[in-house]
Parts: C-alpha cells; structure tokens; sequence
C-alpha cells in the first residue's frame, strides 16, 4: 500500500467512523444514564432511516436540484428522522423501560426487555414498508468537494463527518452548559441521591432517550444516504457502534466519538489489507484487545460524568 | 442551539413568575387525570395492534400498509377492544379483582397443599420426577411426525443449550451473549474428527467419540477466552462474550479453507455404534435422536443439580449476590466463575456435536449471533436459575413459532415473539418458573436490597 | 397501560388455545383438492427473495384454478424455513405430514436443501427448487432421490462470464468479488478457475452481504487497477456497490450473474447501474408475450414488480401443475416425482428438464446489458464470444 493509498483509505474510515460515532452515542448516553446496554438502539437507527425515507416520498426533490433547494432537502430529511428517532426512543422507554424501572427490576431483564423491542420494532418495520431496501432520492450531485492531501471527500462523506461533529459540539454543551445536563450528569452518578435533591428522574431519563433517540435518527439517515434502507440495517451497524460505544469508554460522549472513529479506520483499512469479509472480525478483536488493556474504554468510563 | 437557550430562559424566573407557576403547577387539567392518560396509552395501543395486524406493505408504496391498517374496519375493532379493555379497568375493576382474587382462593387452596406435600414428601417428588421422565420419553411417540422433528431438531437441542447456559448466567450470574458459539465450536469439531471439512483430521472418529473431544476443547475455548475476561465487569464480559462469537461465526464463514466457508459441511455421518455385536446406527428418524437427547439432558440435570447443591454451587450463590462480599469471604471468585464459563461452554459443545450428527450439515447461517441473544431469552423467559423453568422456556419459545406459522403471516412471527418478551418481562420479570431462591433477590432488588445478578446496580438506581 | 390481571389471563388462555389447535391439527386430503407447497425463507432476512417465489407459486395456481382445465382444484401452503438448514427439517415435515401436498416448489436456499432433502428423500415427495444452485446438490452421493433442480447450477453462469471476459473483452486482469453466500461463493469460485484457466490475473475478493460501507471494496477495485469486475451476489449488495464504484470512479466493466438481473438493481442503483453486463440462465424476459403477460398479471396480483426468481417458480409450478393434468386425478406423490423428472416443459424463462441425478439439463446462459435504465438483451453467451 502506497502512502497515498494508506492516506485515501484513512479518510474514508474517518468518515465512515463519524457515522459509527453519531450512532454510539446514542448508546453510551443511554448507558451514562440507566447502565443499560439498549440493544433496541439499532432499531431506533433504522427507524429513521425511514423517517427519511417518508418525508422525502413526499418532497420528492426535482432533478438536478440547486445547492441551496439540496441543502433543504437534506435538513428536511434530517428533520423528518430525528423525528421519527426521538419517538421511537421516546415510545420506548416508556412502554417497555419504565414499568421495569419503577419495579427496580435487575439490568438483566431490561436486556431481555430490549431484545423483545428490537424484535418487535424490526419486524413490524418490515411489514409496514415492505421487506426490499430502498434507497433515497438523489438530493444533491454527490461529487468531490475537496481534497485533504490528495485523498477527495465527497458530498456524502463531508454531510456525515459536519453531522458528527456538530451534533457532538452541541451535546457536550448540552451536558455540560445546561439544566438538562446537570440534571443528566446528577442521575448518572447517582439516581436516588439525585431524586432526594428534586432531580425529577422520569423527566431527565425521558429526555435523554430522546436525544439519543434523534442522534440514532439521524444517523438512520446518513447511513441511507450512504447505503441504503431497510427493515434489517440496524443490525449490523448498531452491534459495530456498540462496540465503538465501549472501546471510547462507554457512557463517555467524547470516547464514543474517539470509538466510532478508531472503529472506522480500523474497518476501513482492514478492506485493503485483509479483504471486506473480515472487517467486523477486525473490529470485534480490537474491541477485546482495548478491553484487556484498558478495561474502561479508551477515554476510561465515565458514568457520572457523563460528558 | 436552541435547547440551550430556553432551558436558560426558564432559569431566570422572577418571584412572581414563580408563584404563579407554582398554582399552575398544583391545579392538574382533566385531560392530565391518571385516568385519561392511560385512556390515550389505549388508544395508541389500539393503533399499534392496527398497525401490526394489518396488511403487509410494500417497497413500491411506502405508505400502502399504513393507509390501509388505518382507514379500514381493523383500526376499529383493535380501538374498540382496547378501549373496552380501559374501561373495563376504569369502571368494573372491583367486580373483576374480586373473581379473580376468588379464583386465586380456591385454586390456591389445594394447589398450596399439594405444593406443600411435594416439598415435605422426598419419595412422592421422585415419583413425579420419574413419572414426568416416563411420559417425556413415551408422549413423543404419539406425536405427529412433524411435532417429532420440532421436538428433537430445535427443542430439545435447545433444552441442553438452556441447562448449560443457566449454569452461567443462573447460577453464578454471568451475562454471557456469546454461548451459542461453543455450539459453533462443537458442531465443527464434529465436522472435522469426522472428516468433512477440507482439513483432514489425524483419524476419523466415530461421532461418540467426538463428544469428549469437543467437550475437552469447548473448556480449553471457554478457559482461553474466560480467563482474561472474566476479570472485567458484567456488562463488559456480556460485550467480550458477544464480540467472541462473532468472530467465531465470521471465521468459520471467511476461512474458505478451513472450515468450508458459505457453501458448508456436509455428509457427516450419523451416530453409531457397534459394541459386543449390537450394531446400531442412528437415521433420519426423529424418535432415536430424542431417546438419545434426552438421555444426555438427564445426564446433565443430573450432574448440574449435584453441583449446585454442593460447595460449587453455593459459591457461585455468593458471587451472584454480592461478588465483593464472596470475594471477602474467601471465595476464589475467578476460578469459580472460570468453572461456570467452562462448564457451559461444554454443554454448548455437546449439543453442537448432537445436532451436527442430527442434520448432517452445517454452513455458518446456522450459528449467527441472533441464536445467542435468543437463547438467552429462553433462559430468562423460563425462569433462570431453575432447570425446569428453562426446560419450559426453551419449550415454549421455541415451539411458538413453529405454532404460530398457521395463524399469522410466517414474516410476522418473530414481531409476535419480540412483543411477548416485551410483555413478560414487564409482567412477571422472574419468568414462568422461577427459582425459589432468585424469586426473592428479585422481590429483595425490587425492595431495594441486594443485587440480583452480577452485573453490580440495578438500572436507574435503585429508585 | 394495559390491565396486569387481563393480560395475566389472556396469555395463557391464548397460548392455550394455540396449543390445542396447534395440536388438534392435521387436514387430509379432499378428493377434490391438491395442495402445491412452497418451501423457503418467509420470515428472517431473506423474506424479499422467498416472497419472489412464494408470489410466483400463487399466481401460477391462482391462474389454473381460473381457468378450470383441471377437474380438482389447487392449493396454495407456505413453508416457511427462514432461508436456514436448522429450520428446514421442521418445515419439510411439516410439508411432508400433509398428505394433500403432492409437490413442493423449493427448498430455495441450498443450504436449507441440504437438510431438508433427505426427509423429502424418505417420503417420495418431489422437490424442485427455482434457486438452489450449490452444484454438490445434485451429487449422487447425498441420495437427494427426490430433489429436482429447476435452474442451472452455478457452473454455467461462473464458466460464462470467464468466457465472456476472456474472449469477448480480452481482459488481463478481473477483480473478482463474491458476496459470502453459497450462491456468490460457489459462483465466484467456478469464474475463478475459468478465468486462470484462460490465463488471465484475478484478484478474488470478497464482501459480505449488508457491509455498511462499500466506499472501501470500491476504493479498492479502482486500486487493482483491473479492467473487468465480477460480482457474484445479489442485487441488494450490488446496487450500493455499484453506485460506490462509479464515485470512486471505476471505468471497466463490470458483470454479474441472475441475482442482480432484476429491475430492482437499477431501481436501487439508478444511473450507476449504467453499463453492467448481467448474466442470466433465461431467455429474454422482456420482449416475449407470454412474460409481459406473466409481468402484468403479477404487479395486478401482488402490487409489485416480479423479482429474482419469481418467474422462475412461476414456470416450476406450471410444469408441475401440466404434470398434474396429465395424471388425471390420480395423484401419487412418487408418480408425480418420477413423471417430472422425466418430463420436458417450455416456461417463460428456458426450457426445464432434468438429469439422472435432478440436475437441470441444457448450459445456455445469455447476456443482458443495463442500458438507458433498462435491462436490454444482448444474447446467447457462446454466440456472443464466437
């Protein structure tokens, strides 16, 4: 592999980690807050995929659109999965995750509880919009749009890698600048102790599926926009983001953010040297090395300190 | 970002803002009565039972489903059915608690005595034991062919997975999500000491002869992966575990060379065995298989229940209650839980090396991560920590599938299935049969006492 | 939230009474009706392809039952195996127990083939699978007895596309890609051998089905610097490929084998399906009366677009069904195995007959051009080359 060749692929698997990292803090915020491992994330993701899908159904961007018009069409698209993502989310903390909670039922049976919805969710998702994958309508002329030391960035990649970044600058505000996040960060250190200071624990934990049920949406479109739809997308990506979630450190939003990334270019360069069919296991064996070494995550774990 | 606008705004109220929302806040509007909350809880529920039982819909029109679950005839019987159910609720629910609760009453009565005369009575529970063994090997035979094949070919290979598997997460509470990959490990070692993967083996064995072997390497597999693992906390060993088998599944999907890639092993020979003349080979029919199953799910009830009754057993007790207070106690928690990891690993391999022999092929599709993560369920469904609550779960989550292909949309199933899960474990987390002892960490977690697995606090504190 | 005591109770009267039915169960066989069943993946993730199928079977029997040449009438059962070997036996029994079942369209998966097989074997009832094209299946060493293959195994379109991109294109160096299926595997590997063969450099490669990411596969083409590409796989993997290989700029020619010759490649693809090559065991599927028909029929029944393989279980059902009639209602499950097997039958797509072994006779595979957004027919391969 030539240095230019190494260079190309690390781009990509930056951008592709980007995608990777949106998703995973949906995870670690999840976690960060009731220690759960929501395996029904990955449905949330491909439910907004769909919300995308739906809301461009009805737009239907003309042919060869101008940049303004395709700025529009991609902020309505993101709009109509965030939507769809932070309901779905919001839906499912409240029917599946709250009864338990108010039981103060062990983590065991909210996993279960998980695994029931994600089955529930994809398959229903299935039914009601057909089991081939569809793809979204062209928004924008994906062409390159610049270069970093010779390696092109595409329209597609630059949305995926802008997303990330802003979506993570503002929930790092988000936790750290204001009510909500101090309200977030007080349940994640100790949730009794904060009820007794007149934390209202519903609330803050209602809420917090709810953003990362829209970043979950969100990123349901991005990975649409990169791919394609289907009522079976969310597997494969979410246990990848999963992964990224721990290796960063999970309920860290910083490390999920470095997890997504390392797990992107690991995959990524896996495709040159060791061909397509192995990537996950690159991923997965990456993830059992971090934890070896540094059981706590890249970033180390920080439930408590949520940011 | 506007989220971190307002939420400022609010902060900066004057006193008077706050005495005003403050009488706001105590006067509750009718629509906010706990009453009419769970009224739209019903009819949100009645859209979704619309949604869910109604048409397939279609890639070409992404609206079709939807269009036609909300404007026909279903959308309202699923409302009228569920705001029957509110109502119900609202305003008959003395009449209905109190027949239920005579119900219960006289149900209770003798069943409590005769649940009472079991435990006191060793010799009658034994006869019950021994009788339940004597209807399990005779019921099969009256079965339809096709019920056979379900009981033998999923059930009961998947009652062995369940015993094993609640020795890990049962007994010593570890969060295994990578279990079915031992299976993987078994059923290719069958594959290979039989001589049916592209690497030849140094003999070709009998199938009988496999089993020790894939046992022996399922424990080396479980202690090689157990032991730098077992260290971590509970949900990272569930991480660990999980990433372990998908390298299993991928490996033997991508090592074309080894493992016979996509396209499988096929032709592995049934078992068989010649002994003092008696010659005997296992075939296509059902029924030597179960007899077989069977024997090795006794075998291992067996050996389980003399293990969790002894100082293994309750070491693992220990560590699932309070791993810190065991591993003060002088508990070698590490090797104990190293134990439970092996042992179920084994169990997995030898119900890997049956099925093998059973079917005659295996290809990677048959090991995916998804049989983990049910398996999992099956145990918890059941109860966990109890045998015959996981003989039960297995049963019946296994079985209902295959049950409900004649009245739903094949497609549908597992939406069914998902929302069962769902439903059970917000109605009665402990499982169908649970253990005794795990009912009460349940009742002792939900008090606010004790941990009910080793997976240190419960979610969302303990509020 | 729902009332505990109510669901306390309905989950087990429900689970009771499915038990009861589930057990209670069992219809024989009407003097007056023939079941015909299909058996393939009908939930889990390969359902599109199994509703491919399962819609060509119905619309076959629906029509014989309108016409009314056949004095019984026919039935449509599902069998649902989830595309997987470890479901497949309970599915066959299934299949096999009704005795009104005189022949099973499938199984559609070969590994799910490989499972099912031997019971099919046992009972005498005749199997012709539309898609299975593992070509160990038809070895006599697996007693198969009642398997048919209804589409040519993966040696013929693997040896022609070698062909084709030895003798047509003059290729030096193919990037060869399958997909980590039992189809993509055993396709790519036949190509494989066939374009050494002909002395030309291969890069195999693989990428599995659902990989989030094709930017890399497709980085990596382009690096290899090949001039021909082969993607053995399906066209759900493909159409993302392809759009990934047109931004990264691949020049070459791309071919691929019956899984992506489908109208939902381009659908899914758009203009980056521009110029695939694809192969294909059946004759033109676009031109002919009988599949414009076929076509029409099916998007009035089904509200969809015929997929891979619909056409496929369309013309396996009717042959079946002409066998059928021929019998005149004295159906026995192994007369009706041994009289397909011997019989010859013209569908829309190729011409089925069988083998000693059920394997399927005749090795023509034709060529398809996606131009202009339509699949556009090229013709017969071996005419093509020469």
């Amino acid at each position: 592999m030539s240095l230019q060749e190494f260079w190309d692929y690390l781009v990509l698997g930056v951008m592709l980690g980007s995608l990777y990292a949106v998703i995973a803090i949906g995870y670690t915020l999840v976690y960060g807050v009731l220690q759960l491992l929501n395996f029904a994330h990955s449905e949330v993701f491909m439910l907004g995929a769909y919300g995308s899908l739906i809301v461009l159904q009805f737009v239907s961007p003309a042919d060869n659109p101008s940049a303004l018009a395709s700025i529009g069409y991609v902020a309505l698209a993101m709009a109509g999965s965030a939507l769809f993502g932070g309901v779905t989310a919001y839906g499912l903390e409240k029917v599946a995750y709250r009864p338990l909670r108010r039981r103060g039922a062990p983590r065991l049976i909210f996993l279960i509880t998980a695994i029931g919805a994600s089955f529930f969710l994809y398959n229903l998702a299935g039914k009601l919009f057909g089991r081939d994958p569809m793809t979204l309508p062209e928004m924008y002329d994906n062409h390159n749009v610049l270069t970093i030391f010779g390696a092109g960035v595409n329209v597609t990649q630059l949305l995926q890698f802008a997303t990330a970044v802003v979506m993570m600058i503002c929930l790092d505000l988000l936790v750290n600048r204001t009510k909500l996040g101090k309200g977030i960060r007080a349940v994640a250190q100790d949730a009794e102790v904060a009820s007794l200071m007149g934390v209202d624990i519903d609330r803050v934990i209602s809420r917090t599926f709810v953003i990362g049920g829209v970043m979950g949406g969100v990123a349901g479109f991005l990975f649409a926009n990169l791919n394609q739809a289907s009522y079976t997308m969310g597997f494969i990506p979410g246990i990848t983001a999963f992964a990224a979630a721990v290796v960063g450190g999970i309920g860290n939003i910083r490390g999920a953010m470095a997890g997504g990334i390392l797990i992107g270019i690991v995959e990524t360069m896996t495709v040159p040297l060791l061909g397509d069919q192995w990537r996950s296991v690159s991923a997965m064996v990456v993830l059992i090395l971090v934890l070896m070494f540094r059981p706590m995550g890249i970033l180390g774990e920080r439930v408590g300190r949520a940011a | 970002m506007s989220v971190v606008e307002s939420s400022k705004d609010t902060g900066k109220g004057t006193g008077e803002n706050i005495a005003s929302a403050a009488s706001r806040l105590r006067r509750t509007a009718w629509y906010q009565q706990p009453r009419f909350t769970r009224l739209w809880a019903m009819v949100a529920l009645g859209v979704l039972l619309a949604l869910v039982t109604g048409e397939q819909g279609t890639t070409r029109d992404i609206f079709f489903s939807v269009k036609g679950s909300l404007t026909g005839l279903n959308l309202w019987i699923c409302l009228a059915v569920t705001i029957g159910i509110w109502a119900l609720r609202e305003f008959a629910a003395e009449p209905i608690k109190s027949s239920v609760a005579a119900v219960k009453s006289t149900v209770s009565g003798p069943a409590g005595t005769v649940q009472d005369r079991l435990r006191a009575d060793a010799r009658l529970r034994w006869g019950l034991i021994v009788g339940g063994l004597v209807l399990a090997l005779w019921l099969p035979s009256t079965l339809a062919r096709t019920w056979q094949t379900v009981l033998v070919d999923q059930i009961a290979i998947f009652a062995l997975l369940a015993i094993g598997l609640n020795v890990v997460i049962g007994w010593a509470g570890l969060l295994d999500l990578g279990f079915f990959a031992f299976f993987a490990v078994g059923a290719y070692s069958t594959a290979y000491w039989t001589g049916r993967l592209p690497v030849e083996p140094p003999v070709v064995l009998n199938n009988f002869w496999v089993i020790p072997i894939a046992v022996v390497t399922c424990l080396i597999t479980g202690v090689l992966l157990g032991a730098p693992t077992l260290r971590l906390r509970g949900d990272y060993l569930a991480i660990v575990t999980l990433g372990f088998h998908e390298i299993i599944y991928l490996v033997a999907k991508n090592a074309d060379g080894l493992t016979g890639g996509p396209q499988g092993a096929r032709l592995i020979p049934d078992f068989s065995f010649s002994f003092g003349g008696i010659e005997y080979e296992w075939s296509i029919d059902p029924l030597p298989y179960w007899y077989l199953l069977v024997f090795f799910i006794v075998l291992v009830i067996v050996l389980f229940s003399r293990l969790e009754h002894s100082r293994v057993g309750r070491a693992w007790t220990a560590i699932r209650e309070d791993e810190i207070a065991a591993a003060a106690n002088g508990v070698d928690t590490v090797k104990f839980k190293l134990m439970a990891f092996a042992i179920g690993a084994s169990t997995s391999g030898v119900a890997g090396v049956i099925f093998t022999s059973k079917y005659g092929y295996i290809n990677p599709e048959v090991f995916p991560l998804l049989q983990s993560i049910l398996i999992l369920a099956y145990v918890i469904f059941g109860g966990m920590g109890s045998i015959p609550g996981v003989l039960m779960g297995a049963a019946l989550l296994v079985w209902l599938p295959e049950a409900l292909k004649d009245y739903v949309d094949p497609a549908d199933r597992y939406m069914y299935l998902g929302a069962l899960l769902v439903i059970m474990m917000i109605y009665r987390p402990q499982g169908i049969w649970p253990s005794r002892r795990r009912q009460r960490e349940l009742t002792m977690a939900g008090e606010g006492v004790g941990d009910a697995d080793a997976m240190s606090e419960p979610a969302g504190g303990k509020a | 939230m729902l009332n505990k005591t109510i669901v306390k109770l309905a989950i087990p009267l429900a689970v009771g009474a499915l038990a009861l039915t589930g057990c209670g169960g069992g219809s024989g066989s009407d003097g007056d009706t023939l079941k015909i069943a299909f058996q393939g993946p009908l939930s889990g993730d390969n359902v599109a392809l199994g509703e491919n199928m399962q819609n060509g079977v119905k619309l076959a029997i629906d029509q014989a039952n309108a016409k009314g040449e056949l004095d019984v009438k026919l039935e449509y059962v599902a069998g649902d195996d989830q595309g997987l070997p470890d479901k497949a036996t309970a599915a066959a029994q299934k299949l096999i127990d009704d005795p009104g079942i005189v022949a099973v369209v499938g199984p559609a998966f070969s590994g799910a083939t490989n499972t099912a097989s031997p019971l099919y074997a046992e009972s005498g009832l005749v199997t012709v699978s539309p898609s299975a094209t593992n070509p160990t299946l038809t070895d006599p060493k697996n007693k198969f007895t009642s398997l048919l293959r209804g589409v040519p195994n993966d040696n013929q379109q693997g040896a022609a596309m070698a062909t084709y991109f030895a003798k047509k294109l003059n290729a030096k160096k193919v990037y060869l890609l399958d997909d980590k299926t039992d189809y993509g595997a055993g396709l790519a590997g036949v190509a494989e051998e066939g374009l050494k063969a002909a002395g030309i450099e291969v890069v195999k490669k693989s990428v599995p089905q659902k990989t989030p990411d094709y930017s890399a596969t497709a980085k990596d083409v382009v690096n290899s610097k090949a001039d021909a590409l082969i993607y053995a796989g399906y066209y759900q993997d493909a159409a993302p490929l392809a759009k990934k290989l047109k931004e990264a700029g691949y020049k070459g020619a791309a071919i691929s084998g019956d899984g992506v010759n489908d109208a939902k490649f381009i659908e899914l693809s758009g203009d980056a399906s521009e110029n695939w090559l694809l192969t294909c065991p059946c004759t033109d599927a676009t031109v002919e009366a009988g599949t414009k028909a076929f076509s029409a029929d099916y998007q009035k029944a089904f509200n969809r677009a015929p997929g891979t393989y619909s056409a496929e279980a369309y013309d396996i059902t009717n042959m079946i069904i002409e066998q059928i009639k021929t019998m005149k209602g004295d159906v026995q499950r192994e007369a009706l195995r041994d009289a397909l097997a011997k019989a010859s039958y013209k569908g829309l797509t190729k011409t089925f007959s069988f083998d000693e072994n059920g394997e399927f006779k005749g090795t023509d595979v034709y060529l398809y051009q996606v131009k202009g957004g339509k699949i556009a027919y090229q013709g017969n391969v071996n005419e093509l080359v020469g």
